[in-house]
């Protein structure tokens, strides 16, 4: 493939993908399992599934993932309750065997261990809280009926006393009707149990509906969190005691008792009872709680030896999973002694690929090895870009608009500095620069350390775009010492300013203003316009019509690339009817346009750069007058107009005629076709789907509507990407005004009360206004704007981003994988 | 003049910046050419947003002037 195309000079890296081939592998079933093992150690091969048409139960080897599937949710299990006893699997890699058998039966024997001992600790601890709410139902109900008892014996004693003591004339009628009372006293039954605090409400207003108000109920809080026996959690409760009477009632409370899941438990109002079960519950809570801390302990430990070799075991399962997965993506030969596997490889990566299979063979005793075959295709080959750390995250920034087409030019050579280069453009300000600076050389210093540990969303984003923000923030210092800002306030770093009062009095210099009496600051804005009444008119003028010359240099490098691919992929035809009239087009308007300018800055003409753009095609023959900046600037525009307008059919008609012609020739001899011969039989017999023979159709007017789409869209975008430019202008505008705000009104403004306290709290409120507005919400936007500028106005020249990114199978991409 | 001078600095540094590549990281053909491109790449984007900067201060038609309360 890569022979077939033309390239200029020595490749550069990044600039076009790797070049790629479609290799076929034949491997021996016996030796198929460590071959793809290897290969997924090298992870340079990108695996084509040639068994689409069958369902994952078909094929081949859908019992072992069956298995490690198995394998995966017995290590899930083991995760869940190392995780619900605190523990992490340690990262530390102590070696495991790494046979998967062995792995298999010993998951199988922890498992198993582990299930039978969280039963017996479930059975365990559930005994264990009934017993403690049992103890806690004694003491309270118990505390609950000798207070009683003692009210009631000393209402007795009181009576007694009445009776014996206070011997009047009346009390003889009352006696009697007490004594009655007593009497008619009748066998009251009681129930004592636990209920949770937040239902005791309802549960006590329930009960009293139920019996109509003949139940006496008496609660005690427990102070501190019960564990439910039934639910195994932590929850408050209250004791409650009940009396009722009769045997429906009881019914009823018994069953009002299991609805709000009161635990009832048997109790005795004799007291020494009372006494000798609660020593009785006591010994056995003690025996018990010596059984459940030993069970935790041995549990804990054999959480702790499986977190040990967890992660060494997870990595393993899915490896295997993943080995399988691609094991099930080669076809059975006919023989059932090979498996024939199809994919795409780097061509660099042949010779590694070859030494992998040669490895597998010899280490599995093979008698024959696996064959690797280059095959021919007209499919076109996924995207590889061998990026590094630095470049990645740029690269990223192209991917996510669109993944470039096999081998086409790559914006992101350009992307690593023209992105962070527009960016500054437009957050120029080297103190707002060094902030950035400093906050991204934290995450590249501890670099080794982060990438190892899990951060947050934004976090993983900064940190993943850490080289992007140093190189924004390294051009921000660059062209804030060019706008000579620093939080807005300019300094005299090079050299005197230009500018001096007109006399000595320097009466005028309100009015009439400075003038310029030495050479020209040599580097950057000079300082004098900071803060003067033409400031904003004379940067609004500056800004605008740098916007217009970076715009317009960024889209001739674009249509610059569109050449490099047309030059590459050997299509004269784009050359010349499409490269060099868009060429000629945007410069004919817009490169004419940055000429005026630059010719108007170097004369000092004060020539109307509008009119002059505006009268060039409303009457392109009057005359200029005084907007004229060079001689035969008439003639000069004329010219530009008529090949602009020249330029438009040029790049619309030919186009499509000469892709017509192509197609007729090429199909020509079509019916004479060569038969084909039997030895590619077979070959082709396998891949049938792939090497389909050019045969589309050719619509005409497809091509032409496309053309003719393409064409208007060119011509209008030559305008309207022009002018987007102009938020380069906007919003380096918008960031100066803002940091000048906050500079003067809030500094500097706290500062002129010559009160201490004042000027702190101005100090912080400018602190934040920098960090939040400037640094993080400015950079945000700042940022969307350079990437619309590069995917938009940059991109659409030249990029066509249909290719798919090259996957290898690869176990270095599974470790990320989160189930 | 000064503008001249200046330029020849910008091109220097750009050129002396992609020769070290060449010299100091030398990391093959193809990588090298890729880090010379983002010298020069680097080079003109701050030369061109200086020489814009420079050329419209050159022959001033507004001149700054200063508020009143200074």
């Amino acid at each position: 493939m890569a022979e077939t195309r033309g390239g200029c000079g020595p490749s550069m890296d990044l600039f076009r993908s790797e070049a790629m081939q479609l290799v076929q592998i034949i491997i021996p079933i016996e030796s198929a399992h460590l071959t793809v093992s290897y290969l997924g150690e090298l992870g340079l091969l990108q695996f084509k599934d040639l068994n689409s048409e069958k369902s994952p139960f078909q094929r081949t080897y859908a019992t072992q993932i069956k298995k490690c599937g198995e394998m995966a949710r017995k290590l899930r299990f083991f995760k869940e309750q190392m995780l619900k006893a605190g523990l992490t699997p340690s990262i530390k890699s102590t070696r495991a065997d790494n046979d998967i058998d062995n792995l298999e039966v010993k998951l199988g024997e922890l498992e198993a261990e582990l299930v039978e001992m969280n039963a017996n600790g479930e059975k365990l601890q559930r005994n264990y809280s009934e017993l403690v709410e049992y103890k806690l139902v004694l003491q309270k109900a118990g505390e609950f009926f000798s207070s009683v008892l003692n009210s009631a014996t000393a209402q007795q004693r009181e009576m007694e006393s009445q009776q014996t003591g206070e011997e009047s004339i009346e009390t003889p009628l009352l006696e009697q009707e007490k004594f009655t009372d007593q009497s008619k006293q009748i066998k009251l039954g009681f129930i004592a149990g636990l209920v949770a605090r937040e239902k005791s409400m309802a549960f006590e207003r329930i009960l009293f509906r139920a019996t109509r108000g003949n139940v006496f109920l008496k609660q005690a809080e427990v102070e501190e969190p019960v564990i439910d026996p039934v639910s195994g959690v932590k929850i408050e409760k209250n004791v409650f005691v009940i009396f009722y009477s009769g045997e429906r009632a009881k019914n009823k409370i018994l069953k009002i008792c299991e609805v709000f899941g009161a635990n009832r438990y048997p109790f005795t109002e004799d007291l020494g009872k009372q006494a000798q079960s609660i020593t009785e519950v006591s010994g056995k809570i003690s025996e018990l709680k010596t059984t459940l801390d030993a069970g935790m302990i041995h549990r804990d430990n054999l959480l702790q030896n499986i977190g040990d070799q967890f992660e060494q075991w997870n990595l393993l399962v899915k490896k295997e999973k993943s080995i399988y997965h691609t094991l099930n993506m080669l076809s059975l030969d006919v023989t059932k002694k090979c498996l024939v596997g199809e994919g795409w490889s780097p061509v660099f990566a042949t010779k590694q690929i070859q030494d992998a299979l040669q490895r597998a063979a010899v280490d599995s005793n093979s008698q024959v090895g696996a064959i690797l075959q280059v095959l021919h295709t007209k499919e076109s080959p996924p995207t590889y870009f061998r990026t590094n750390k630095f470049t990645t995250a740029f690269q990223e920034i192209v991917d996510a608009y669109g993944v470039a087409k096999y081998q086409e030019a790559n914006p992101g050579v350009f992307t690593v500095v023209t992105f962070p280069f527009l960016f500054a453009v437009m957050f120029g300000d080297w103190g707002h620069g060094i902030c950035l600076l400093l906050a991204t050389l934290y995450y590249i210093i501890r670099e080794k350390k982060l990438s190892g540990q899990k951060l947050g969303d934004i976090m993983e984003m900064t940190f993943g775009g850490r080289y992007v923000i140093m190189m924004m923030s390294l051009f921000s210092i660059y062209t804030g010492l060019i706008y000579n800002e620093f939080f807005s306030v300019p300094f005299e770093l090079f050299g005197r300013s230009a500018y001096a009062c007109r006399d000595l009095s320097c009466r005028d210099s309100t009015t009439m203003g400075l003038i310029k009496v030495r050479d020209t600051y040599p580097f950057g804005v000079d300082p004098v316009w900071h803060g003067t009444r033409s400031e904003l008119p004379f940067l609004n003028s500056l800004k605008m019509k740098m916007s217009i010359l970076i715009g317009v240099s960024q889209m001739n490098l674009g249509i610059l690339l569109s050449y490099f691919n047309a030059s590459f992929f050997r299509n004269n035809v784009n050359i010349w009817f499409q490269f060099v009239p868009q060429l000629i087009f945007l410069n004919s308007l817009f490169g004419y346009l940055s000429l005026l300018i630059i010719m108007k800055w170097c004369t000092g003409s004060e020539a109307d750069l509008y009119h002059v753009m505006i009268y060039m095609f409303l009457s392109p023959t009057d005359e200029l007058g005084e907007n004229q900046l060079f001689p035969g600037q008439k003639t000069a525009q004329l010219v530009l107009l008529l090949l602009a307008l020249v330029s438009v059919p040029w790049m619309l008609f030919p186009k499509p005629f000469l892709l017509k012609k192509q197609h007729e020739n090429r199909h020509q001899g079509e019916s004479y076709a060569l038969i084909q011969s039997t030895d590619d039989s077979l070959q082709s017999e396998t891949n049938h789907n792939s090497h389909g023979h050019g045969h589309e159709e050719f619509e005409f007017s497809e091509v032409f509507v496309h053309q003719l789409i393409h064409t208007i869209e060119f011509v209008l975008g030559a305008v309207s990407n022009t002018a987007s430019y102009l938020r380069l202008w906007a919003l380096s505008l918008a960031h100066s005004e803002l940091s000048s705000v906050f500079y003067e009104k809030v500094l500097m403004l706290a500062y002129g009360y010559n009160n201490i306290m004042i000027l702190i709290v101005g100090i912080i409120v400018f602190v934040l206004a920098t960090i939040g507005v400037l640094l993080v919400m400015e950079t945000l936007s700042a940022f969307l704007h350079a990437l619309r500028l590069h995917w938009v106005e940059f991109q659409n020249k030249f990029y066509e981003g249909d290719g798919y990114k090259f996957l290898p199978f690869a176990f270095a991409l599974l470790q990320d994988e989160e189930e | 003049m000064s503008f001249l001078i200046t330029t020849l600095i910008f091109v220097a540094i750009g050129v002396i910046a992609s020769l070290c590549t060449g010299i100091c990281f030398n990391r093959g053909i193809s990588a090298n050419l890729f880090h010379q491109t983002l010298f020069i790449t680097a080079t003109v984007c701050c030369w061109m947003m200086w020489a814009i900067v420079y050329l419209a201060q050159m022959k001033p038609l507004i001149v700054p002037i200063l508020s009143e309360g200074e």
